[in-house]
């Protein structure tokens, strides 16, 4: 019998389609396509991209945008909103529009192309961590952007164009409809039971221990409760905390460890699967709140998303989230 | 005419191909047609041009493929993306091009880069 969930948070509802004997090896992952060429991201190719706004591991004496750099974080080449100009808010009648300010970034996670984000080694793959702290706060200063949405495309289904490990972010004037979403639904929680719905979700699911797939001394991974996708994942802070940016030299660390096992878990579980992965954290130059908590959302590719979906907001999701953290718990790393 | 600066130009449309090939030999460069990915690559192995201009969407290999194995041979080779499509714009394959500039009736942009790249 399928069965349907409701997100806590979003009130989104998805649909459970149980399918007898589904196991990971069901899911049609594509062969990662490799086609080779110039890639514009590696070293010694620094003058294809725009000067560098933040570089690690640059040796010292060497120029800004040599070809000595761990990580660098550059400005899109071809942006679809521009860093220049005023926001020059309009209505027409009750339509809203503005002019197509933004700044929207790409961070080179390594120096090497072949290298796979989930199997850089911890002080690789920190850096990254680092690097969204660091631009976030940067762009906060810069009073047009309300929000800077940090995410991250996997393999060809999940929207990367390069074999070459990166990550992006976009600074928006606007709060995204879905952080107004989570923000709102957390809000509606915190006023009837003064409790963080997230801080609860991580109580519950420590407790319950059917959907957790893995834990360190600062975070959680679980699979949650209605999930879009088979083996959707989120990582969660165990303390309360509004804001990624607000994390020490300590809890990246942890993040970082975490981070890395539970990509490790996925990929075991669907070698080569294409993801996505966004950060969800509090808007630009807010206070504290008491009713939000920051997270990382990971999403797999594996079903897609046709009419239904699209009319309804309703996911169909072929695995319950109790059996992909089965798996994703039990396969050998 | 041996130190006319040669164009590689790149479009499956025959139109387009006779509007910039008319423009650009007017404007005193020589121009050498290829009508898909693969000619392109021939054509630029066997008579190397001083710059590229390529469409993206082609039959076959499309633009973003032929662009980079172009750089990876010439690397400081200038190739201007020419597209009737911004979308293309996400795929960061396009930044090993100097410029992408998106196809209009006016030339202007295109003929500015064209000079810009071969009187550097």
């Amino acid at each position: 019998m399928p069965e349907l969930r409701k997100d806590p948070i979003l009130g989104r509802w998805i649909i459970i389609a149980r399918e007898r004997g589904k196991r990971p090896t069901d899911f049609i992952v594509e062969d990662v396509e490799t086609k080779g060429g110039f890639c514009p991201l590696c070293p010694g190719n620094e003058k294809t991209t725009p000067p560098e706004v933040l570089v690690y591991g640059r040796e010292p004496g060497m120029p800004p945008n040599s070809s000595s750099w761990q990580l660098r974080v550059v400005p899109n080449k071809y942006p679809a909103l521009v860093i220049e100009g005023e926001l020059d808010k309009q209505g027409e009648g009750l339509y809203d529009r503005m002019n197509g300010i933004g700044a929207h970034e790409v961070i080179i996670e390594s120096p090497r192309h072949e290298d796979r984000f989930a199997y850089l080694p911890h002080e690789q793959m920190i850096l990254t961590f680092r690097a969204f702290q660091e631009r976030i706060r940067d762009l906060s200063k810069d009073p047009r952007f309300r929000y800077v949405m940090v995410f991250k495309n996997y393999g060809k289904a999940a929207g990367a164009s390069l074999e070459h490990s990166h990550s992006q972010l976009v600074a928006l004037p606007v709060l995204p409809r879905m952080v107004v979403s989570e923000l709102d639904g957390s809000l509606s929680y915190f006023k009837y039971k003064d409790r963080c719905i997230f801080c609860d979700i991580i109580r519950q699911e420590i407790q319950q221990d059917v959907r957790l797939v893995c834990e360190n001394r600062e975070f959680v991974t679980l699979t949650p409760f209605a999930p879009r996708t088979p083996f959707e994942m989120w990582i969660m802070p165990r303390r309360h905390n509004s804001s990624y940016t607000e994390q020490n030299e300590d809890s990246l660390s942890a993040l970082t460890d975490i981070f890395s096992e539970t990509l490790r878990r996925l990929d075991a579980c669907i070698p080569g699967i294409p993801y996505n992965f966004v950060l969800h954290t509090q808007p630009l130059r807010s206070q504290p709140l008491e009713h939000y908590h920051w997270h990382f959302e990971i999403v797999p590719k594996v079903t897609s998303i046709a009419g239904f979906e699209w009319g309804s907001g309703f996911y169909i999701n072929p695995m319950p989230p109790e059996d992909a953290c089965r798996y994703l718990r039990e396969v050998e790393l | 005419m041996a130190d006319r600066k040669k164009i590689l130009l790149v479009d499956d449309e025959e139109g387009i191909q006779l509007l910039y090939r008319e423009e650009f030999e007017d404007e005193g460069y020589q121009v050498q047609s290829a009508y898909n990915g693969e000619e392109a690559l021939e054509m630029f192995k066997k008579d190397p041009p001083d710059l590229v201009i390529l469409d993206i969407n082609m039959p076959g290999m499309n633009g973003i493929e032929v662009l980079r194995q172009m750089k990876e041979i010439r690397p400081d080779l200038p190739v201007i993306l020419s597209s009737a499509y911004q979308e293309y714009k996400q795929d960061f394959g396009t930044w090993a091009s100097e410029e992408y500039i998106v196809k209009s009736a006016n030339m202007d942009e295109l003929k500015e880069a064209v000079h810009k790249y071969l009187t550097a």
